[in-house]
């Protein structure tokens, strides 16, 4: 990676840590990673996509009685979500029992993997390469 | 054509699905396990080749599920005994 200024420095970490979280994979997009890009937008994607489907659109409730955790790890996913949570705010989707359970969990898992994808491409950004386990 | 097909799918996103408390449900952690290996490894990898890749992740996979399925025996286990 070319030897950049420190002003510019810190734009491409705050415009590859936006695009990370605006779209999954995208930071990686920009930064040439393209088949990483390609494979954690399609997994994270399809994750989210199933919660949602399992246990509806009601799954995503930041305002109602939900537990904490589960609303800061839906909050890590792209920002479709704030948009989902301000169209189901009121409880207009009630959803009960298992498809609940399953739903959160697959949202929450997905959110958590976007925060991962916008940790290390932040590092590798910084870095200028991926530090494997144990470094 | 597309625009009604396009709403019936999204209609399907405001109603939960069934899913019934079995033994099955179980399986419901597969696809959730499948994308914890795909995205780490993604993540994870120094030098990203397909075959490498899909190795990496397929034992990662396969590591995960081991762990679960000898958790859930000795879960078992232990509740069988205190219950016996």
């Amino acid at each position: 990676m070319a030897r950049l200024s420190k002003q510019n420095h810190i734009q491409l970490l705050l415009t590859v840590g936006l695009l990370s979280w605006l779209l999954p994979g995208a930071g990686y997009f920009v930064l040439e990673e393209k088949k990483r890009a390609i494979i954690i937008f399609v997994t994270i994607t399809l994750t989210l996509c199933t919660g949602l489907y399992v246990g509806s659109i009601g799954i995503i409730d930041l305002v109602g009685p939900v537990p904490l955790y589960v609303k800061v790890a839906q909050v890590m996913n792209p920002p479709i979500v704030l948009a989902i949570s301000h169209y189901t705010a009121g409880g207009g989707y009630p959803v009960y029992g298992w498809p609940n359970e399953i739903g959160q969990i697959y949202t929450m898992v997905s959110g958590l993997l976007n925060l991962l994808c916008i940790v290390n491409v932040l590092s590798l950004a910084y870095l200028g390469k991926i530090t494997q386990e144990g470094e | 054509m597309p625009i009604t097909n396009t709403f019936i799918i999204l209609a399907t996103f405001t109603s939960p699905e069934q899913i019934c408390p079995n033994p099955q449900a179980m399986l419901w952690l597969l696809p959730l396990t499948a994308a914890i290996a795909l995205v780490y490894k993604a993540t994870k990898m120094p030098k990203f080749t397909t075959g490498a890749f899909l190795k990496e992740a397929a034992i990662l996979f396969g590591s995960i599920v081991a762990f679960l399925i000898i958790t859930a025996w000795v879960l078992f286990t232990l509740a069988w005994l205190i219950s016996m």
